[in-house]
């Protein structure tokens, strides 16, 4: 039987200094050798701490975490042990003072790579993120996003099982994003590395991970917090709704007074041609709009954000964009069903309902 | 005062100061490195009686020693009043709080993802610890210049504890001491002048060592 990569199991950690409210709670996480997961929440969603656990530069206070099936915590000879199977690239990578070689050759310093071999691994890994020739640069003299790209060079010269990637992607202009997206394909394909990086950004993620842990303040939720609306909530008593524009309602069930926050699941929305006879333009939940976005992903699967009085983003297999005919510009129609849509929070009224 | 005198004199100055500067270096970069680094219940405490031992008079350590090691005292049996090793141990306690002080701001500044990059990319606590001292090296050297600085200007540990023995505990600034109290006053300005000469081409030759190491 394969090792799982990480297994974790009611992981509970909270800062110690100063004391905050926020608690990362992880009821159970695994993670196969070569997968690649993304980590996707909005801001203080736990998404850096989880990466930092996984990088076994935090400990967890409460539960279980085994990697490749030890405990890394067992003994300080093991924890150095993992630590040197994983490599983590910070959102605002530290560059040590020196030059870039003397950067990325710190890691395979330590971990005893020959004198001779250093410069090879050093060159190969910085024509990855295409920065050759840069290694007696000066590394106090590089902009954010040069200096985000050296700090990828330096996790990749070190070849590690699991890679870390705390948005490697938010400091990089945008051609080059797509170039080192291409990179941890390659890295997870050709080395059979396991990579885990977060992101702000579900189209990321969804194309380059395998899967996807949503997180938010500190937990697992089902999915991202994607198609997030908020409102002043209308009820019948038997259903209730709210209007995130003047008279454009999202209707779900139950009967909900107050402020109501809900997210629709993108993959929960269906997406039809603006002229399909199978939906009636005046239903429920029921929405017009235009395709400004079109993405495709490695799991066969379409990002399409559709605008209108409202902005959705919808995720269906690319074989049903086909077979609908969606393009870019072409005039839509979404319909979810009011189960689909999922209260994330409510607060009551100042002034009691009657 | 004769040439012999003088260079004798500066001899005794720059080996029991260099000495007291090494050994309180020793003692507390180590020290500041562990205070920098981790936050425990009584670090305030201990930093503030750095912070008041800083301010400590030398005249005041000079008496502590002399009672220490005096022929009366429990370390008298070791025979070391009135000679540079007792010099050197005073000046190891006037410097060790400043070069702590110094040290432990200098390790505080340094940005804390230094270490934890290092850890990050695999180095054991040892070295990552290196790598934060490496990265604060030019500050750590201020602080252990200033510590040298300190224990080369000072006279009342020197003299109480030295005894200004001519050609044999006689530094510097307790020749300055003797000529000033002769009415020599050119000799103790020129002697202060060579004290000052001496500092700066230590401090030029150490940066300029360890920028061609950059």
């Amino acid at each position: 039987m394969s090792k799982v990569a990480y297994s974790l199991r009611d992981v509970r950690y909270t800062y110690p200094d100063p004391p905050s409210g926020f608690a990362l709670e992880i009821d159970s996480l695994r993670i196969g050798p070569g997968e690649s997961l993304g980590l996707v929440g909005p801001n203080g969603a736990g998404k850096t701490t989880l990466l930092m656990i996984l990088a076994f530069l935090v400990k967890p206070a409460l539960g279980r975490l085994e990697f490749f099936d030890e405990d890394p915590w067992a003994d300080e000879a093991r924890t150095l042990l993992a630590r040197r199977g994983t490599v983590l690239v910070t959102h605002h990578p530290y560059l040590f003072k020196g030059t870039v070689f003397d950067n990325i050759a710190f890691g395979l310093r330590v971990r005893s790579v020959t004198e001779r071999d250093r410069p090879a691994r050093v060159r190969a890994a910085l024509a990855l993120v295409e920065l050759s020739g840069w290694e007696s640069r000066s590394a106090a003299g590089l902009s954010a996003g040069q200096a985000q790209r050296v700090a990828l060079a330096r996790a990749l010269a070190l070849r590690p099982k699991v890679l870390l990637l705390d948005e490697p992607t938010a400091d990089i202009e945008a051609a080059l994003a797509l170039r080192i997206e291409a990179v941890f394909r390659e890295i997870s394909r050709g080395t059979g590395a396991t990579v885990v990086f977060s992101s702000h950004n579900f189209s990321q993620a969804s194309r380059l991970a395998d899967g996807i842990l949503y997180l938010s303040e500190g937990k697992r939720v089902p999915f991202s917090h994607e198609n997030c609306f908020s409102g002043t909530a209308g009820s019948d008593g038997r259903q209730s709704w709210i209007e995130p524009r003047p008279g454009t309602r999202i209707v779900f069930p139950g009967a909900f007074m107050g402020h109501v926050t809900c997210v629709i699941n993108p993959a929960d929305i269906e997406l039809f041609g603006a002229d399909d006879p199978r939906v009636a333009a005046d239903g429920p939940n029921v929405f017009s709009g235009r395709v400004t976005r079109l993405e495709t992903t490695e799991a066969d699967l379409a990002l399409v954000r559709v605008s209108g009085d409202l902005t959705f983003r919808v995720t269906l297999p690319l074989r049903e964009v086909e077979a609908r005919r969606i393009s870019l510009s072409r005039p839509v129609l979404i319909k979810f069903k009011p189960e689909a849509v999922e209260i994330i929070g409510s607060e009551p009224s100042e002034k009691p309902h009657d | 005062m004769i040439v012999r005198e003088l260079v004798l004199a500066i001899g005794v100055s720059l080996k029991t100061s260099g000495l007291a500067a090494l050994i309180a270096s020793l003692l507390a970069v180590p020290a500041a490195l562990f205070l920098a680094g981790r936050d425990f219940r009584g670090k305030r405490a201990l930093l503030l009686i750095n912070q008041t031992w800083m301010a400590a008079p030398t005249v005041v350590i000079g008496l502590l020693f002399y009672f220490l090691l005096s022929r009366i005292g429990p370390l008298g049996r070791f025979g070391l009043l009135y000679t540079q090793a007792a010099m050197t141990i005073g000046q190891v306690f006037l410097i060790l709080p400043l070069i702590t002080g110094f040290s432990y701001t200098a390790l505080r500044q340094v940005d804390r993802r230094a270490r934890l990059t290092a850890l990050a990319l695999g180095a054991s606590r040892r070295q990552a610890s290196w790598v934060v001292l490496r990265e604060a090296k030019f500050a750590l050297l201020v602080a252990v210049l200033a510590g040298f600085a300190r224990a080369v200007s000072e006279v009342g540990i020197a003299m109480m504890l030295g005894g200004n023995i001519r050609n044999a505990t006689r530094n510097i600034t307790t020749a300055i001491a003797l000529e000033t109290a002769k009415g020599e006053f050119t000799n103790g300005v020129i002697l202060g002048g060579i004290l000052l000469v001496i500092t700066l081409g230590i401090n030029i030759l150490v940066q300029v060592g360890l920028r061609s190491r950059d």
